[in-house]
């Protein structure tokens, strides 16, 4: 299924990002965002997802280049309207502080003066947390701690989700779980969800796909187009093969190399 | 239920103020009072009282705050080097013999040395236009070893008769409490506390991460410099109008968030109220056990303390862990 895109919410403008005395962690880098689009963002470690990621969020600063966000320069969109339209979750949510699950889900209406029409509870049934509502967060399990802050970024509002590495440390249950709690929001509330991940056969179920290599962008399109064997070669350096079950789905295979 | 353990909580912390007031360390009937009893209660044991309960809050209130703000739950508002700082001036205030503000000698310099120890730590944990917990935690243990180490080299090499004075107050001396204070401690006690409730709902996103504080609509760098200005004019205030007290800043905040959890919102006013009730109830334990003779509050907070903490810990794990 694929949505119409009426609105391009995020653009990342030739954007150059480096510390100081340092090689470019990002180099001259361009893609733009539309309502409602899920997007996969993939590449081997250290190629820059979560730098990427972190600019976009307004979490780093670009050396060059701008980010805007619904047409806006995201540095000059004040902090508590800028929550209300984006909301970034790192890639480590471990949390030493013994909050509740539902002081947790709370922080989600920071942004707002007056309370949003979501309630707690209702963020809790939809991602099926509504029975640990009063647990503490460090007594969660990785899949459900995840599914704690989803919901949190459900009361925020935000129209773009941006997610690093949400399936990292799971086991396959809950990797699915919340891989498909993410295309049901996507789909309910029309959220448009940016998400680092490594597994390609989850990439392969995205409408699109970023692919990485050194910073930059080496190719960003639909799965058909991106996860082609050369061009995971080229990024990955090893060989994978993409193939077809009788069903049309595609899959992978490591050839030789496994 | 939480609302009911606030309510009890803030009854039971009204009952020791009443009960610190009016019944030791001898009974009076506060609808009887003769002139004595009102001259007593007036110039001796309110002010007492007062100074106490705005210390405990500031000692409660102010480890609330850093305990979030390092998210580390062994965090206590001394660990900063700002009573150090506060006592090592106050001792060399004392040695020089300069008496430039009568009365006011003392705790005018201690507050000076806990302002100076305050910017100090504030400055080495300044890296790249950010205050960064870690630094700030580093710099507080070292600076507070370094104003010790001077404290105590001033202490065994001077003969000055004041510096008995200067031990007692170091340990937390309450007895010399009277109303001329009492309006700057609640001055700069009340602003600290105003910042650090303003800025609890931060508080949470922080501890939570830079990156999702961020994400909640936070500036990580001006919210962290707020949260410290606030403790550091809590915990300035406190050591000035009483010395040290140990205990409450590490103590209260855990036995609040064992009983009511850990949003800050909470937290801070519940810690502060029962830091206030507790510092209470060690004065008049104090004065009354082994009456004439008083026990610095300092002491018997240390005493009373411990092993209840020791008992939560036992008993469940404060840290929720």
């Amino acid at each position: 299924m694929s949505l119409v895109s009426k609105h391009t919410i995020l653009e990342i403008g030739n954007i150059v990002f480096k510390y100081s005395g340092h090689m470019p962690l990002i180099r001259n880098l361009s893609f733009s965002v539309s309502e409602g689009e899920f997007i996969g963002l993939l590449g081997p470690n250290g190629s820059g997802k979560s730098t990427l990621l972190k600019l976009a969020g307004g979490i780093l600063k670009p050396s060059e280049g701008r980010v805007r966000l619904w047409g806006k320069d995201l540095q000059s969109v004040p902090n508590k309207d800028r929550a209300k339209l984006l909301c970034y979750l790192p890639q480590l949510l471990d949390i030493g502080v013994p909050f509740r699950v539902k002081e947790i889900v709370s922080m989600g209406f920071y942004p707002y003066d007056i309370l949003p029409k979501m309630s707690v509870d209702e963020a809790l049934d939809m991602v099926g947390l509504r029975d640990k509502a009063e647990s503490y967060i460090t007594h969660l399990s990785g899949g459900e701690r995840r599914r704690a802050f989803i919901a949190m970024t459900l009361l925020q509002g935000a129209g773009l989700l941006l997610l690093d590495e949400p399936l990292a440390n799971l086991d396959i249950k809950y990797q699915l779980e919340i891989f498909r709690l993410l295309r049901y929001l996507r789909k309910e509330k029309n959220i448009s969800i940016i998400m680092a991940l490594h597994d390609i056969n989850i990439a392969l179920q995205f409408e699109k796909v970023i692919l990485m290599k050194d910073g930059d962008i080496l190719c960003f399109g639909s799965p058909e187009d991106v996860l082609t064997t050369s061009l995971l070669r080229e990024a990955f350096d090893v060989n994978i093969e993409i193939s077809k079950q009788e069903s049309g789905e595609a899959y992978i295979s490591y050839g030789h190399d496994i | 239920m939480s609302k009911v353990k606030i309510s009890i909580l803030v009854l039971s912390c009204l009952c020791i103020f009443f009960f610190s007031l009016f019944l030791t360390p001898s009974v009076m009937n506060p609808f009887t009072l003769n002139t004595l009893d009102r001259d007593i209660l007036v110039s001796i044991r309110l002010p007492r009282l007062l100074v106490a309960a705005l210390m405990g809050i500031a000692l409660g209130a102010s480890g609330a705050v850093l305990q979030g703000l390092l998210k580390n739950p062994l965090a206590d508002p001394y660990i900063l080097g700002i009573s150090s700082g506060a006592s090592l001036s106050a001792a060399m205030g004392l040695v020089s013999g300069i008496y430039l503000f009568g009365q006011f000698s003392i705790p005018f310099t201690a507050f000076a040395g806990a302002a100076v120890a305050s910017l100090m730590v504030g400055a080495f944990g300044w890296k790249g236009g950010r205050l960064l917990p870690e630094r700030l935690l580093l710099a507080g243990v070292g600076m507070s070893f370094l104003f010790y180490a001077a404290l105590m080299l001033l202490i065994s090499i001077s003969t000055h008769e004041g510096m008995r004075r200067a031990v007692l107050w170091i340990f937390g001396d309450l007895s010399m409490a009277d109303w001329s204070l009492i309006p700057w401690g609640v001055l700069f006690i009340v602003a600290g506390l105003g910042i650090s409730l303003s800025r609890a709902r931060a508080l949470n996103a922080l501890m939570l991460g830079d990156e999702l504080a961020h994400s909640l609509g936070f500036s990580v760098h001006r919210e962290r410099l707020l949260l410290f200005t606030s403790i550091a004019l809590m915990t300035s205030a406190s050591v000035s109008l009483g010395g040290t007290i140990g205990f409450i800043g590490l103590l209260m905040p855990h036995i609040v968030r064992f009983m009511l959890g850990s949003d800050n919102r909470i937290l801070i006013p519940v810690s502060a109220l029962c830091g206030g009730a507790f510092l209470c109830i060690a004065d008049t334990v104090g004065k009354s056990v082994l009456s004439p003779v008083e026990i610095p509050s300092g002491i018997v907070t240390a005493i009373i303390g411990s092993p209840y903490f020791l008992y939560l810990l036992r008993k469940k794990d404060v840290l929720g862990q």
